[in-house]
């Protein structure tokens, strides 16, 4: 029960044209305040218990992705709003971009829009949480998401 | 008999009083932005999500230091309602900012050091101020140890004003409020992605917390100090005080470590070293 | 036998300075452990000595054998001073040439017209013992370390002359041993002119251009100290018939003898590199760390404040106290202010040393039982925690090659040893429950009475607290760029860990020290005694109480709990927060940049140098120093 009354959140953007930047940073305002669920935008992973992504997910920017879900303590859900974190969106099949965020890391629950209301995202926060508490009765941990080399060859 | 029933109710209430004092804090906060805000129980619930999280490290031994604060924090608050020496009390604080401060640099993190190195400039700015407040109670009472002050009938505000106001400006830079919030930050705000405490984790960071908690009790108890005599107002203006930084919070904009500086070197320290030249030329005692 | 003990101590380290030339170096090990134990023997035994006489001895020295010995007294100056004049010749320093002629007159002066004295007497009180016991025990722990240090470090700059280091080591202890016995005012001076002389030779051990520049200015500015002493031994007894130093006290009325007492304690100021004289001690940091070590920080530059604090009788509750203390207080917090922006260790411990000192010399100035007191432990917990602190600076700079604090950002994952020592010499000198602080407390509560002075020390305490904090939390941060080789020899160590050891127990039982070598002390010095008492625990003033045992048992209790609970939590280890850019495949300090390339995170420590530097503060500190020494002087003549 504790975990679903101060679930923190971190926000990662990969790819995404801010669009649903916006919405989510626009829950933490006073109009649809979701502090009073005792959300927080926690910037650091250590201390976050959801992670928000946004965008669809490019080369350059698919090991940060895997970075920092690997750097959140368990237990912990990945939350994709929007349509481009949901499926690649109408970027799906260009060819810099992986398509979706369920391609490179494990996602637990989707909001799809493009880009979806701040009730919907709330609504998806609160979905989340049960599944939350799901994994800390159930202990399950997250898997450690290999980094599998370089996706972009550096210039090092 | 009596000494240990009193260290084990502090030890139990002041976490539980710090508490709903952050919970306020919180309510107050969002009010005051046209929001609803969390349950006054809100800070309770945080410490126990993090209790139950996963023990994350950067560095074997950095849970140790916020061990050493926490410890450090509840003894030196233990030493104030058992009315020890000041000035020991003050050197016994400064351990556990110490602590909390090696403990941010020793996880090597880019962002943890720099909250560091600003807090310990934050340290140069208000530990003057609170041994100048050490020498203003030694000044009127004659000693320094606190049972002399609470013995006495007439206030210390009356004498020491000036260093009231100090103390009121010391008080935000300890709780790391705005306007001086550039070490590491509250909740809701982000400063160095949180600066000092950005690698602490579950357990690690539920124990700097639960210190938090003690350090408001007892850094209100050190406003209490300044009416001592009758404990009722003292307790009232270490709450206004506390308020007063609540308001001061929302209404101002984070600054730079040099300017902070720069401020209490010039106008804090001069105000408390004018009080005390005062209190040294008329050679007032506390009745 | 308290005259054999004291004629042992002397002579036994001129003994070992002269085998340490004559045997080879393959045995200087073996003859370093055995200086080291009979170190400790001796001044173990002085002590006990002086047990059956109520804790403090005096002897004059015989009628038959005092002609013999004051003549060689004599000589030995004549060798002194023609050494000084050779040497500055030799290498054209006409400033030390003129103050070595300056020295040479006012030499054949007090030997033309002061009346000879007709004996020399020792005197051994509690001070001398603690001294003894400071100089004899960690002294003996340095020459121990140096025979681990000093092969890498001839290595590195390609020198031999390790025979004239040990031996002027050596020749060096005999002369403090001297020094802080002897009570005849012109004995002082041959041992005091002969630690300058020692200072000297291994300040320009390197015999490069710095080293021989930054030896002379020692040689220098110490001369100056020497002439002032001369001239105060010429009027002392010349005008009051004064030759001993305990006669100083009690033989003349204060007002009387202040001239000669201020310029004793310029010499004293000159000795312990307080403001102006502060330059010759930082340039001696290019020296070998085992001669910072011993000479300029736990011995040499504590003869200094000896001489001040014995002459507590005959400036107490005067005007020339008073500017005494104020003049302490500001080298104090203006040294602090220095070291903020120091980036280099040596120099940063050096400006700590000079710092401490002029806490030392406040409380002195002061006056009250209680400030003496204060005075008198700073030395000993000082010293130990100094030492301590220079010679993990040089084992550090031995491992990773570099003095520059910002190099050692995460030396405990490569020296884990050296740096929870390193960290244990910081923190007993900044915070409680170690003896350090417990001292600073001591001398703040005492020096409340006089407000420039508390203010000042405020000010300093507050400016102690930043640069330690920094140099603290810089070596035990987790990442390190730089490579580190660690030389573990026994001959390094032991004395690391020694001094550590010391510096807790002798922390831990401050009330028995305080009680047996510092109240009587205070007693023969003011014939008056601080109302302290050390029950429960606890350090009781008059005016305040500091429960050291109580932190022990909860620093104690902090480290039991966490690792009790270390288990309760199985920690995961995982990389820092580099917004997702970690390197891991690697190196994890290295982060991927913008260009697709890989850079390392490096963040260092703020050293406010516009604000702090030395080019911003030294002449600032020189004026208003030089202002006080002449209010000083001014005061005494008036």
């Amino acid at each position: 029960m504790s975990l679903a009354k101060s679930p923190w959140i971190i926000h990662v953007n990969v790819n995404s044209c801010n669009g649903c930047d916006i919405e989510v940073v626009a829950c933490l305002t006073p109009l649809y305040d979701a502090e009073r669920f005792g959300v927080l935008n926690i910037g650091t992973p250590k201390q976050a218990d959801i992670m928000v992504v946004t965008g669809s997910v490019n080369y350059k920017s698919v090991n940060v992705l895997k970075n920092i879900y690997n750097q959140i303590p368990d237990p912990k859900v990945v939350l994709a709003v929007g349509a481009c974190a949901s499926t690649g969106g109408i970027f799906h099949d260009c060819y810099n971009v992986i398509g979706g965020v369920d391609q490179v890391i494990p996602v637990d629950a989707y909001v799809p829009g493009c880009c979806p209301r701040p009730e919907a995202i709330l609504d998806g926060v609160v979905a989340a949480l049960s599944i939350l508490e799901e994994k800390k009765k159930g202990n399950i941990k997250g898997k450690e998401v290999k980094l599998k080399g370089n996706e972009v060859p550096s210039n090092a | 008999m009596n000494n240990i029933l009193l260290a084990v109710l502090v030890l139990i209430g002041a976490p539980i009083i710090g508490c709903l004092a952050s919970g306020v804090d919180r309510k107050i906060t969002a009010r005051l932005q046209g929001r609803v805000g969390p349950p006054l129980l809100q800070p309770y619930y945080d410490v126990k999500k993090l209790l139950s999280k996963d023990n994350m490290v950067v560095n074997a031994s950095q849970n140790f230091y916020a061990v050493v604060y926490l410890v450090f924090i509840i003894l030196s608050l233990l030493m104030l309602v058992f009315e020890q020496d000041f000035l020991m009390i003050i050197f016994v604080y400064t351990v556990a900012s110490v602590a909390l401060i090696v403990g941010g640099m020793s996880t090597g993190s880019p962002y943890a050091r720099v909250g560091s190195s600003r807090e310990i400039m934050a340290i140069l700015s208000y530990e003057p101020v609170l041994i100048l407040y050490a020498l203003a109670i030694y000044l009127l009472t004659g000693t320094f140890k606190l049972s002399a002050l609470l013995d006495k009938s007439s206030p210390l505000l009356m004498y020491t004003p000036l260093i009231f106001i100090a103390m009121i400006v010391v008080l935000n830079i300890k709780l790391k409020k705005s306007p001086f919030d550039y070490s590491t930050s509250h909740h809701g705000h982000q400063e160095l992605v949180k600066g000092m405490t950005t690698e602490y984790s579950g357990p690690g960071f539920a124990t700097i917390e639960i210190a938090h908690f003690y350090e408001y009790v007892f850094l209100t108890g050190l406003i209490f100090l300044f009416w001592a005599s009758n404990p009722i107002i003292g307790v009232l203006i270490g709450i206004i005080a506390y308020l007063l930084v609540i308001v001061i919070d929302n209404i101002t904009a984070r600054v730079y470590w040099q300017w902070m500086l720069k401020l209490s070197w010039s106008v804090l320290l001069i105000i408390s070293i004018v009080n005390i030249a005062f209190l040294y030329v008329s050679g007032a005692q506390l009745a | 036998m308290i005259e054999n003990t004291v004629m042992l101590l002397i002579l036994v380290p001129l003994l070992f300075s002269l085998l340490f030339v004559a045997l080879p170096k393959s045995l200087y090990k073996i003859l370093a452990w055995a200086f080291f134990i009979i170190g400790v023997v001796l001044s173990v035994t002085l002590v006990l000595d002086c047990l059956p006489t109520g804790g403090a001895g005096a002897f004059d020295v015989s009628e038959s054998s005092f002609p013999m010995l004051e003549n060689i007294v004599l000589v030995l100056e004549v060798l002194v001073i023609l050494f000084i004049l050779a040497v500055s010749a030799k290498y054209k320093n006409w400033p030390t040439l003129g103050l070595g002629i300056i020295s040479a007159a006012l030499f054949a002066y007090t030997y033309a017209n002061v009346p000879g004295a007709e004996g020399a007497s020792f005197n051994i009180d509690q001070f001398s013992q603690v001294m003894i016991l400071i100089v004899n025990i960690v002294g003996t722990a340095i020459i121990l370390f140096a025979t681990g240090y000093m092969d890498i470090y001839e290595e590195h700059r390609h020198l031999h002359r390790q025979k004239t280091f040990y031996f002027t080591m050596s020749f060096f202890l005999a002369a403090m041993n001297g020094l802080v016995m002897v009570d005849t005012l012109g004995w002082l001076f041959l041992f005091w002119e002969i630690t300058t002389l020692c200072s000297f030779v291994l300040i320009s051990y390197n015999m490069d251009q710095e080293g021989i520049n930054n030896g002379f200015r020692a040689l220098a500015l110490n001369l100056v100290g020497g002439i002032t002493f001369s001239i105060a031994i010429i009027l002392l007894s010349t005008k009051f018939n004064i030759s001993t130093l305990s006669g100083v006290g009690t033989d003349a009325a204060a007002a009387a003898v202040a001239l000669p007492v201020a310029l004793l304690c310029i010499a004293g100021f000159a000795k312990s590199a307080q403001m102006p004289f502060q330059s010759w001690l930082l340039g001696a940091m290019v020296a070998p760390t085992p001669v910072s070590a011993l000479l300029h920080s736990s011995t040499m530059v504590n003869a200094g404040v000896y001489l001040i604090v014995k002459l507590v009788p005959a400036y107490a509750n005067t005007s020339l106290g008073t500017a005494i203390a104020v003049y302490g207080s500001f080298t104090f917090v203006m040294c602090s202010a220095l070291a903020l922006s120091q980036r280099n260790a040596k120099r940063v411990l050096a400006y700590s040393t000079i710092a401490n000192l002029g806490l030392i010399i406040a409380s002195a100035g002061i006056g009250t039982p209680l400030a003496v007191a204060a005075a008198i432990m700073l030395i000993l917990f000082h010293a130990i925690s100094k030492a301590l602190l220079f010679l993990c600076t040089g084992e550090i700079e031995h491992t990773i090659g570099s003095r520059d604090i910002e190099d050692m950002s995460g030396l405990i994952k490569k020296a884990p040893l050296l740096t929870t020592l390193a960290a244990l010499g910081m923190v007993s000198m900044l915070l409680p429950p170690f003896g350090v602080l417990l001292t600073k407390w001591v001398s703040m509560e005492a020096a409340s009475s006089n407000p420039v002075v508390i203010v000042f020390l405020i000010l300093g305490s507050a400016l102690t607290t930043v640069y330690y904090a920094k140099w603290l939390g810089t070596i035990l941060s987790s990442s390190m760029d730089k490579n580190a080789v660690p030389h573990k020899k026994p001959e390094t160590y032991f004395p690391l860990s020694f001094l550590g050891l010391a510096i807790v127990v002798t922390s831990i039982f401050v009330f028995s020290i305080y009680h047996y070598f510092i109240e009587p002390q205070v007693n023969i010095l003011l014939k008056a005694v601080p109302t302290i008492s050390g029950q429960a625990g606890q350090f009781t003033t008059e005016i305040g109480a500091f429960a050291y045992a109580a932190i022990f048992v909860v620093l104690a209790l902090a480290i039991l709990i966490y690792l009790a609970t270390k288990s309760m939590f199985k920690p995961r280890m995982t990389s820092y927060y580099m917004c997702g850019e970690n390197n891991l495949e690697r190196d994890r300090l290295m982060f991927r940049n913008g260009l697709c390339s890989y850079e390392k995170s490096s963040v260092s420590n703020i050293y406010l140098q516009n604000t702090f530097g030395e080019s911003k503060l030294t002449t600032l500190g020189y004026a208003i120093s030089i202002i006080l020494i002449v209010i000083a002087l001014a005061g005494g003549v008036l």
